[in-house]
């Protein structure tokens, strides 16, 4: 099945057939081509150093988590995973039998990130598509027995409570670059919309119109911020700039609520209630009238558009329950994956994070797999990810 | 259409044009105390908050009136409450009284939904009291969505006592 010819050249393009990304299409002549169904099997050797032993646990599980790779012995793996650590720098090599290199770097950090970076380049290189390892989340959770806002890595590690506004703070949205976190909070007794830079810790109330200001959505540039607002009498969607200056975006008698943005943030698709049965709705992002979507539902709410722009995930409500539901936005018809609700796109547009009776779930969205990654401090709701 | 009318629908395109331009950019530059959009269409735009006082602070008495309650999923004011606007319309007619509606709602539906329900509970009562006469600079409108239940339960009548609006009247 591998061309030697084409094994000469120093990185081995290993693609799926599924998943050609852009930088795989840029990549040498591919060499190995994977049907849909398959996964590449891997095999680890023990990472050498100090921290090696962590390394290898953090790296195996990052991989395992991706979808694309089984885990398997030396004998019928196609791939071997190596490398060596030695103080903030991890060489990492990923090799065939004979020796020649797939994928080779030089990460640096501590232990967890240099991890989490060449999980990354494997799968970058591998596959042509965008890893989730070490990708950063939020979520709002009960455990104090008030609503605050927590951060994390999207495998439920590294968390730490963000706000102690011993208030009400939900609704969390992270910039896609991770370094910024706006919410709803209501220390000042109103929905008012907070922004936190997370490099700096500064925070700052930034959306505090009369009335209640909730909902936001960072761009994809993190340079503005979509949301609800109602200081013109009745909710309506609007987009901010970070200094808390407001555009109109709709004018209708219903309720706006819940705007993602596409990857070019030309526009927003966002749930629009009139009168019960709300339903999703399609809007260039510098203004006009929406557009409905047809999704074959009769209660959507929350959705949340992938990175990559092909797909769209939101809540559908039926018979008293919550389920996500997923639909191709290329044409198809919208499929439910799940039960629970709020679920958001990962990095890679193939994993989703959503929750289910306060618990938080990671969940492939091609195979169906999913597990709890966030349990244990009170009811977790209302995830964001990073991208 | 002949040559002259089609040259003076273009001329009046061209005013009509200009002068929605002049017009938009008047509106921007006019911000105002809400930013650079007061658009008005669809509602009255709230008054500006009053410093120090909230729904939340202890200089509201939120006992003054009974709440209104609404159907599951709806937002629609209940000709059964009509007695109790009515009231508050009253009061909000004479003196200086000022009200902050806050709209809430059962824990039925994911978070962000209900707080856009919440507040379109809070602002249909605002409507109907401005209807009432009630003096659009005197009330304030906030959602808590499916926060601070008035029954923790979940059952029908948990639910139904949940999905309510209710005054707090600034002392």
């Amino acid at each position: 099945m591998i061309n030697t010819h084409a094994l000469r050249i120093s990185r081995i393009c290993l693609l799926l057939a599924f998943s050609l990304g852009p930088a795989a299409q840029a990549a040498d002549t591919p060499t190995i081509t994977v049907s849909k169904s398959d996964t590449i099997a891997l095999a680890f050797q023990p990472i050498t150093g100090p921290d090696g032993p962590a390394i290898t646990r953090v790296l195996e599980s990052d991989l395992a988590a991706t979808g694309y790779f089984t885990l398997s012995s030396p004998g019928s793996a196609s791939l071997i995973v190596a490398g060596s650590s030695s103080g903030s720098q991890l060489d990492g090599k990923v090799s065939d039998h004979g020796g020649r290199s797939a994928v080779a770097g030089t990460y640096n950090g501590d232990t967890r990130a240099k991890a989490h970076a060449f999980a990354n380049d494997i799968v970058q290189t591998l596959t042509g598509n965008r890893g989730i390892a070490g990708s950063r989340i939020a979520f709002s959770a009960t455990r104090t027995g008030r609503k605050e806002i927590y951060i994390g890595d999207c495998d439920g590690s590294a968390l730490q409570q963000l706000t102690h506004d011993n208030s009400i703070s939900v609704g969390p949205s992270l910039s896609p670059d991770g370094h910024l976190l706006a919410y709803t909070g209501y220390k000042a007794g109103y929905a008012d919309i907070y922004l936190v830079n997370l490099s700096t810790g500064s925070r700052d109330r930034i959306i505090k119109y009369p009335g209640t200001n909730s909902g936001a959505a960072f761009s994809p540039g993190g340079d503005r911020i979509a949301c609800t607002l109602s200081k013109d009498g009745n909710p309506e969607l609007y987009v901010c700039g970070l200094n808390g200056s407001a555009r109109r975006l709709t004018h209708t008698s219903g309720v706006e609520s819940s705007p993602t943005w596409s990857p070019g943030g030309d526009e927003i698709i966002y749930s629009y209630d009139d009168h019960g049965g709300p339903q999703l709705f399609r809007i260039s992002s510098s203004g006009g009238s929406g557009q409905q979507l047809s999704t074959g539902f009769g209660y959507c709410t929350e959705p949340d558009w992938s990175p990559d722009g092909s797909k769209l995930a939101f809540n559908v409500r039926e018979e008293g329950s919550f389920s996500v539901a997923v639909m191709d936005l290329r044409g198809g018809s919208a499929r439910i994956v799940a039960s629970g609700e709020r679920p958001v796109w990962g990095p890679d547009s193939r994993h989703l994070i959503f929750s289910d009776d306060g618990v938080l779930y990671l969940m492939d969205v091609q195979t169906g797999r999913k597990k709890a990654i966030v349990s244990g401090l009170g009811r977790a709701t209302e995830p964001t990810w990073a991208h | 259409m002949t040559p002259n009318l089609l040259r003076s629908t273009i001329l009046l395109s061209c005013i009509l044009l200009m002068s929605s331009c002049a017009l938009f950019k008047k509106k921007n530059a006019g911000a105002g105390p809400y930013g650079s959009d007061s658009d008005t269409v669809g509602g009255t735009p709230l008054p500006e908050r009053q410093e120090g006082v909230s729904f939340m602070s202890d200089n509201v008495d939120k006992h003054k009136f009974p709440p209104v309650h609404f159907a599951f999923d709806s937002y629609a004011v209940d000709s059964s409450d009509e007695g109790t606007l009515q009231a508050v319309a009253q009061f909000l007619q004479g003196g200086s009284g000022t009200v902050i509606i806050a709209g809430f709602t059962d824990e039925r539906g994911t978070p962000e939904y209900n707080r856009g329900l919440g507040e379109s509970r809070a602002e249909s009562v605002r409507d109907y009291l401005l209807h009432h006469g009630a003096d659009a600079s005197k009330i304030q409108t906030v959602s808590f969505g499916a926060e601070m239940p008035v029954d923790p339960d979940s059952n029908e009548d948990a639910w139904a006592k949940n999905r309510r609006a209710e005054f707090g009247v600034v002392k």
